[in-house]
């Protein structure tokens, strides 16, 4: 799904899955997604939860406490801007690399497409800091769902996200679904790291390690739970949600995890209807809460599925294909 | 003040709570509150013990607006008063209690008061019935490539008969997990 102009003129290998406007996606490019309404599946989990009408307050003490903005620019990297561009000859000596060494560009584009681009996404669906205006997305959970806007919530959420991913993960060759996997909490676990230093001022380093192990906690255990959740049924993947997303709050509401639940499994099916290179090129987008997402029949899959790989065929096929656009993931799946 | 002060305190404002319930809640909340209990009662258990149960803690949320006994276990320490009937007693309470005006108003605003209504209960039971019958799952059916996925295919299988003590597992397959990650 990358325009065609923007594979040709080719940045950096590693880099290119960064210009994140510039590409189209299956929650935004299809049509299917919002074609098809069918009773009440048709409501999105925005206006599931919107439309709750109990009223419970103050939801609890610690509801507001917004993370304070770094006083110094949280230090990012340059290579992950929108608008960065590689010079030319650092793009022709990673091709020539790349050619001359054989590199497997699957393995090598995990670390650009798990870590980067993948935790990007993850990372913005509920951040969230004083005195500024909440992103869409970051409505859905803290004004929707009642979260309490803290630091920790916001990683429960992009906890979450990740946990959708790796089970998408999980349905790649091994070999490279783990390194995926790998790069991926290897960056959380960096930002994180970042973050307690310079936005939430933890001084002292071995204060910093003890919250870091009680995220490494707090991560496993949600993807225990979830992955239960997620093979059995709704009520325990929604009592999986309650305990982690909600934090175990006496006072839930049902209907809040009526929407979260919906919200989970569509993101999961639009997943499931990718194929391996599609998703292992960063060809996914999580389909915002005020979405709704619509099955697809039979022949839409089909058709969908002959677009995919008649799009890879030729790309395959294509003699000028730079050597970091090689893939030997399989489309077809 | 005392527990045992708190204790008689407790047992004067329940009957004053009585009266106060039945201006405040009509019967309408309470028979939905009934009817979402039992819907709670066909929610699934939990396979594994947690710190706190979800559907134990909503029964002993629900049943109080329902009016209902909080079953067994509650009745041995039927004497004692509990945290939650302490905050739920300061919650619905404009009466001074024993306590400062201002600390009361303080443990007002830090404590949560729902205002439960017919139409609210009825989207909480309606909601709960849409996940114990598994709507999401079947309608979102992301079929064996998900729930078999190619990488490890057994991995929730595993997690499953772990959960459930199948004992499947040998030292074996522990040293091939290790050493493989699958």
């Amino acid at each position: 799904m990358f325009p065609r102009g923007a594979l040709q003129g080719g940045t950096f290998p590693t880099l290119r899955i960064l210009p994140i406007c510039s590409r189209a996606y299956l929650s935004q490019s299809n049509v299917f997604y919002n074609q098809l309404t069918r009773g009440d599946l048709a409501a999105s989990p925005e206006n599931i939860a919107k439309d709750s009408h109990l009223q419970s307050r103050p939801l609890d003490v610690s509801h507001y406490a917004p993370v304070k903005p770094a006083k110094k620019k949280v230090s990012e990297s340059k290579y992950e801007s929108t608008t960065y561009e590689l010079p030319k000859w650092k793009e022709a000596l990673g091709e020539l690399v790349i050619r001359t060494f054989n590199l497997d560009m699957d393995k090598v584009r995990a670390g650009s497409v798990a870590g980067s681009y993948y935790y990007n996404m993850c990372k913005e669906q509920a951040l969230q800091y004083e005195n500024k205006e909440l992103s869409d997305t970051a409505k859905f959970f803290y004004e929707d769902l009642k979260l309490p806007r803290t630091f920790s919530q916001w990683f429960q959420v992009t906890i979450l996200h990740e946990w959708m991913l790796f089970v998408r993960m999980r349905a790649m060759p091994f070999k490279y679904g783990r390194n995926y996997q790998q790069k991926l909490v290897d960056r959380t676990f960096s930002d994180i790291e970042m973050r307690l230093f310079e936005e939430m001022n933890v001084n002292s380093g071995r204060i910093a390690d003890q919250y870091l192990k009680d995220f490494n906690s707090q991560l496993r255990g949600a993807i225990f739970a979830y992955d239960e959740g997620f093979y059995t049924d709704d009520a325990t993947l929604a009592t999986a949600v309650w305990r982690n997303l909600f934090g175990g709050r006496k006072n839930i509401d049902f209907v809040h995890l009526e929407a979260v639940v919906r919200y989970i499994r569509s993101q999961l099916y639009v997943l499931s209807m990718l194929s391996d290179r599609e998703f292992a090129l960063g060809n996914f987008k999580f389909v915002p809460a005020n979405e709704s997402v619509s099955v697809l029949t039979k022949e839409q899959e089909k058709e969908l599925k002959k677009k995919v790989i008649e799009k890879y065929e030729a790309m395959d096929k294509n003699k000028d294909l730079l050597p970091s656009d090689r893939s030997k993931l399989s489309y077809t799946n | 003040m005392t527990c045992n002060d708190l204790n008689t305190e407790f047992k004067v404002t329940q009957c004053r709570l009585n009266i106060f319930e039945g201006r405040m809640s009509s019967q309408g909340v309470r028979e939905a509150a009934k009817s979402l209990v039992k819907a709670l009662e066909r929610f699934p258990n939990e396979r594994i013990k947690h710190l706190v149960s979800f559907k134990q803690s909503q029964m002993e949320r629900f049943n109080r607006v329902a009016g209902l006994q909080i079953g067994q276990s509650k009745d041995a320490s039927d004497s004692k008063v509990s945290l939650d009937d302490i905050k739920d007693i300061i919650n619905r309470t404009s009466a001074p209690l024993g306590l400062q005006k201002n600390l009361l108003k303080k443990m007002q605003s830090a404590m949560v008061n729902e205002d439960l209504t017919e139409q609210s209960i009825k989207e909480q039971i309606s909601a709960l019935n849409t996940l114990t019958t598994d709507k999401y799952k079947q309608y979102y059916d992301v079929s064996d490539k998900l729930y078999k996925p190619q990488g490890n295919p057994q991995y929730y299988k595993r997690i499953l008969d772990e959960i459930e003590g199948k004992k499947k597992e040998t030292f074996m397959t522990a040293l091939r997990t290790v050493i493989l990650g699958k």
